[in-house]
């Protein structure tokens, strides 16, 4: 018997070689798989249910993916660029996951022949570079000029952000919206100050957008009936005081000698608690807003003095509150004045489906909005609000940056010839993997005529054709089957979004690429104590 | 489970049952050759630029994608007793030089590889051993006459780049260009006037999305947090930095307010109130306009910053908070004091600003007295991010030496054929059985150029005889090239292939002790492991080394 070795500790999984690389692959390309199938306006959506029994239907990569719950080395990687697309740019997500597949299932053969990784990451990304400096050559800026032109060009953006999603028949309806409610922030375009506010029941054509605030009807009590429920210009104090009987303090104790200071005791705390109210009443505020609760004593003392309030209001609304209408939180009701109180034009309470909802419209500042979301099932609604946000998201870029390249895989036809014409310059081992990059870049229009049931081939071939003829907007027409000049039926995308989906599905290949060998070494702790299941849905499938 | 062998009579039974005993050449000597053999062979496929990466899954399940050595070995939890005397030489380089850890344990591996062959043919492990020491002072003789570049000024941001260049190829190929002129920047600009350069002052701030090259450097620190109050952007900023948490003081002992009267009650909460807000006003009045706090920031405090229109930050760690007072000049106060001037530190701007989605705290300083910069990375993975922030790392460390020794030797594996030419022809002059020794020294040295060949997929064996041909003619620094097709030669130093002379120096030396140390054990004996009863009776568990 020959003693065996032990050199690492035991329990350690270890792959190596080539084998282990197609193995990556071929784990890349399953999850690749998995959201092929949602790219593009005729894609279809995921129905996922989680471990809590939740269902989810999303149409978006990046929700899919994380839902998933990926455990394989290297396919988490895959889930990795989703996110990243999905903080850079917003959308996209499906497109960089399915072109890293490509790019790696286009690469495999050479692989499995013997090219050595090196030679192929190389190459890759001397693609990547040619492509980026391609978009930029060729992409086309939006004039900022022309206050309506413009505009014009933020809404077919996020129309076509909009078209691969569950509420593209409503497209024209959103676009309009979300564009406004982007053009209606700061600069620095912060995303969490648009609220979102889900209210089932209605059509989705009975979503508004409130240019302001609007948020649920808090928890209320007694009294809260009397009070009036609308307002013209009103003074807003927005507070952090707890308007309640209660000790001021946990570390203090009282110690009286005789039954009257004890009254005098009760009577001062009711003394402090009405000192506070009179202080906000005095201030000539008529609408009370606090992060923390609102007791019925104080209610009832608003509403026998023609004020509103509304306790618990979460500290997010309430933030965007004071990005409205001005105003600061105060801590202590000794501050109240004029400048630090909110204002706006009206103020109301209204019915939407079975909730109540308070709207604080026409504020000064207005650097906030809130969409009022409405619709039938609640997973719609789920769906329609991160659509909503792609294309919020979508427009934010094409803002910022204001370059636009045509959507409907035209520029992914344009790079792809683009790249075939340099790699016949090339000569050695690049050319063949430049070519690979290069068909690797037309899955996009592929998939999407796939997924609308057209002939792939036959579309692509007539691409190809317009495009090697000089036509470089020619993309896939979802609407006849067919392929048109898209930039003309303004299917438009931020250049931005290609440039990030094309390096980040590259690096995530090349990483994928890089590694010949996998240690895993076993889990510490109690988790994988012998008579435990292996799995729990936590087996890597190797 | 080990081989039954005839024992000295006795000896086993003098041992607490359980443990494991193995003497003799063939038991101890070839066993431990030979897992040290294997684990070399783990890590040889990461050298060089075309090394390949790694996954490594931790215990903890963390996912490593790596091609540095020293990130593989620590989450290796390498078992064998002989294989973690390499570890640790590879640590040791790690600390001294940052850089150079995989050379250590490949060449460590060489050794080990020779030295069986010589055992089998009968050589004596001791003589082996004193002749691999014999070679090393010839090896470390030699190298200083191979010197043949030579940085001096290190405040010059393309000399520097240079030397940072081939260090970072073998991390991050194909980005090299891009990263090494990154360090440079990050690296020259913080350069203290007399002290010496501090690893810990160039900080990398991950944030994933986008692509790597845009990446880039700000003068001061990047924080991913968010501004407490409400107040975002200061210029010109005085800045005062406290260690406490911004908040009303609490007593340590439980202390209890004793109200005896109704007025006292009333009068407390508002007495409060006035107390903080003249400790704010304090710090405004001095002319703060930002707060950094190392704890959390009371509301009430909070609320009055807002209103006195002051910045507030808060961080987590006390090194960040170090490192701020550092960036900024400001000295830390532990208790809520109003800093004297010249407590109070400056900072041009700071500022939130969003990269990716991620929102983050900026304080810039451009001028001379920054002594600190960010390197901001970006990518589209964690794990590139994590790979590219090691690849860093080693660029600063190279750094650090070069500004302790700007000495060069020519890369692509010229220095070690040169060397490996001349300990061959001084072994010849050797009189007694090291004579093998050493000449195995030199043999052993070709590991890495015949590595380098490998792992890009050339035969070795003609690399080597060219590599020989080139340098017998007296072209010292004729080294391999890589980047081209099939078998390609190129002067090292014409093309920028420059490895530091001290990561040479150390690592020829660690690899050589832990090789010689490895040889010289005849005996192992492995006490039973402490503990109680184990709960896989498939082997030894874990418990002690974590």
């Amino acid at each position: 018997m020959q003693p065996q070795i032990i050199l690492l500790k035991e329990g350690t999984e270890s792959s190596q070689g080539k084998s282990q690389l197609i193995s990556n692959i071929n784990a890349c390309q399953a999850i690749a798989d998995c959201v092929r199938t949602t790219l593009g306006p005729r894609g279809s959506d995921k129905l996922i249910v989680n471990n809590n029994g939740n269902a989810t239907i999303s149409n978006d990569g990046a929700t899919i993916m994380k839902m998933l719950d990926v455990v394989h080395p290297a396919a988490r990687t895959l889930v990795d660029i989703a996110k990243s697309q999905d903080a850079e740019v917003g959308d996209g997500t499906t497109s960089v996951v399915l072109l890293a597949g490509e790019l790696l299932r286009q690469v495999k053969p050479y692989i499995e022949e013997g090219v050595h990784s090196q030679v192929t990451i190389k190459a890759y990304r001397k693609a990547t570079n040619l492509c980026i400096e391609k978009i930029n050559e060729i992409a086309v800026t939006i004039g900022k000029t022309n206050e309506a032109e413009y505009r014009a060009s933020l809404e077919k953006c996020a129309a076509t952000a909009m078209s691969s999603k569950l509420i593209h028949g409503q497209k024209d309806f959103f676009k309009k919206m979300v564009v406004d409610a982007v053009l209606m922030l700061d600069t620095l375009l912060p995303l969490d100050m648009i609220g979102i506010k889900k209210v089932p029941g209605g059509g989705l054509e009975d979503t508004l957008l409130v240019q302001g605030v609007a948020f649920k009807k808090t928890f209320s009590y007694a009294g809260f009936e009397m009070q009036p429920k609308s307002y013209d210009n009103p003074k807003i104090a927005l507070l952090n005081i707890e308007l309640e009987l209660k000790a001021e303090r946990d570390n203090a104790e009282v110690r009286v000698a005789n039954v009257a200071e004890y009254q005098k005791i009760v009577d001062a705390e009711w003394g402090i608690l009405y000192d506070k109210l009179d202080k906000i009443h005095q201030s000539g505020a008529k609408i009370v807003l606090s992060k923390l609760p609102i007791g019925d004593v104080a209610t009832q003392y608003f509403s026998d003095r023609d004020m509103f309030c509304a306790g618990r209001v979460p500290e997010e609304d309430l933030k965007r509150t004071i990005k409205a209408c001005g105003g600061s939180v105060l801590t202590t009701v000794g501050d109240l004045k004029d400048s630090t109180m909110g204002t706006c034009e009206r103020f109301e309470e209204k019915q939407i489906g079975s909730d109540r909802f308070n709207f604080f419209t026409g504020c000064p500042h207005a650097k906030t909005c809130t969409v009022v979301l409405r619709g039938g099932a609640e997973q719609f609604m789920d769906e329609t609000e991160r659509s909503l946000h792609d294309a919020i998201m979508i427009v934010r870029r094409a803002m910022k940056n204001d370059a636009i390249v045509a959507g409907g895989g035209a520029i992914e036809m344009e790079l792809s010839k683009y790249l075939r014409d340099v790699s016949r310059t090339i000569a050695g081992k690049e050319q063949l993997l430049i070519g690979a990059y290069a068909k690797a870049l037309e899955v996009i229009p592929r998939q999407l005529c796939d997924n609308a049931g057209f002939d792939s081939t036959n579309i692509l071939n007539k691409l190809r054709q317009k495009h090697a003829q000089g036509h470089k907007w020619y993309g896939v027409d979802i609407m006849n089957e067919d392929i048109a000049d898209n930039f003309h039926e303004c299917v438009w995308e931020p250049s931005l979004v290609k440039i990030n989906a094309l390096t980040a599905a590259s690096e995530a290949a090349c990483l994928i690429l890089s590694v010949d060998e996998t240690v895993k070494n076993p889990k510490s702790g109690g988790g994988d104590m012998g008579g435990m299941p292996a799995g729990r849905g936590r087996g890597r499938p190797m | 489970m080990a081989l039954h062998v005839p024992k000295a009579p006795g000896f086993g039974s003098m041992l607490k049952e359980g443990a494991k005993f193995f003497s003799g050449v063939e038991e101890a000597v070839i066993r431990n050759i030979s897992a040290c053999k294997e684990f070399a062979q783990t890590v040889r496929t990461v050298y060089g630029p075309h090394g390949m990466n790694k996954m490594v899954i931790n215990h903890l399940d963390k996912l490593f994608v790596t091609n540095d050595a020293a990130t593989i070995i620590r989450e290796l939890e390498v078992e064998h007793p002989a294989a973690k005397i390499m570890v640790l030489a590879s640590q040791m380089q790690e600390q001294e030089v940052g850089d150079g850890t995989n050379f250590v344990i490949i060449f460590a591996g060489a050794l080990l590889e020779a030295a069986e062959s010589l055992i089998k043919t009968g050589l004596n492990p001791t003589d082996i051993a004193d002749g691999f020491e014999k070679a090393l002072e010839k090896a470390l003789e030699i190298l200083p006459t191979l010197v043949c570049h030579e940085i001096k000024d290190y405040r010059n941001e393309e000399e520097v780049t240079k030397g940072l260049k081939t260090s970072i190829m073998s991390k991050q190929f194909g980005n090299e260009d891009f990263l090494s002129k990154l360090i440079a920047k990050a690296c020259v600009s913080i350069l203290p006037e007399k002290t010496t350069f501090n690893v810990d002052n160039v900080r990398v701030c991950k944030i994933s999305g986008s692509g790597l090259t845009s990446s880039s450097v700000v003068q001061g620190m990047v924080f991913k947090r968010l501004v407490e109050g409400s107040v975002s952007k200061k210029e010109k900023a005085k800045i005062a930095v406290y260690t406490c948490p911004v908040d009303t003081v609490q007593t340590e002992t439980k202390g209890t307010v004793l109200i005896k009267t109704a007025q006292e009650l009333k009068d407390f909460s508002k007495g409060e109130e006035s107390l903080v807000e003249n400790e704010i006003k304090a710090l405004k009045e001095a002319g703060v306009d930002v707060i950094v706090a190392g704890g959390k920031v009371g509301e009430l405090c909070l609320h009055f910053i807002n209103k006195y229109e002051m910045m507030a930050v808060r961080l987590n760690s006390k090194f960040d908070v170090r490192r701020i007072a550092k960036t900024t000049g400001a000295t830390a106060l532990p208790r809520l004091t109003v800093p004297t001037p010249e407590e109070m530190g400056y900072c041009d701007l700071v500022y939130t600003d969003e990269i990716g989605d991620t929102m983050v705290v900026v304080f810039r300083n451009e001028s001379k007295e920054s002594r600190v910069s960010t390197v901001i990375l970006r990518g589209a993975t964690e794990y590139l991010l994590d790979d590219v922030e090691r690849a860093v790392d080693d660029g600063i460390n190279t750094f650090k030496c070069i500004t302790r020794d700007g000495r060069f030797v020519p890369g692509a594996a010229a220095t070690e054929i040169e060397l490996a030419r001349q300990i061959a022809k001084h072994a010849d002059t050797c009189p007694g059985l090291e004579q093998y020794a050493i000449k195995k020294f030199a043999q052993a040295l070709e590991v890495f150029p015949r590595t380098l060949a490998e792992n890009t997929g050339v035969k070795p064996n003609e690399v080597l005889s060219r590599l020989y041909a080139a340098h017998e003619e007296g072209k010292k620094s004729e080294g391999f090239d890589i980047e081209g097709e099939g078998l390609n030669f190129k002067d090292a130093v014409t093309a920028g292939f420059l490895d530091l002379f001290v990561t040479k120096h150390w690592a020829l030396k660690y690899a050589t002790n832990a090789a010689c140390t490895i040889i010289r054990v005849d005996q192992i004996i492995m006490a039973k492991r402490a503990g109680g009863p184990q709960a896989r009776p498939a082997g030894p568990q874990d418990a002690d080394e974590d």
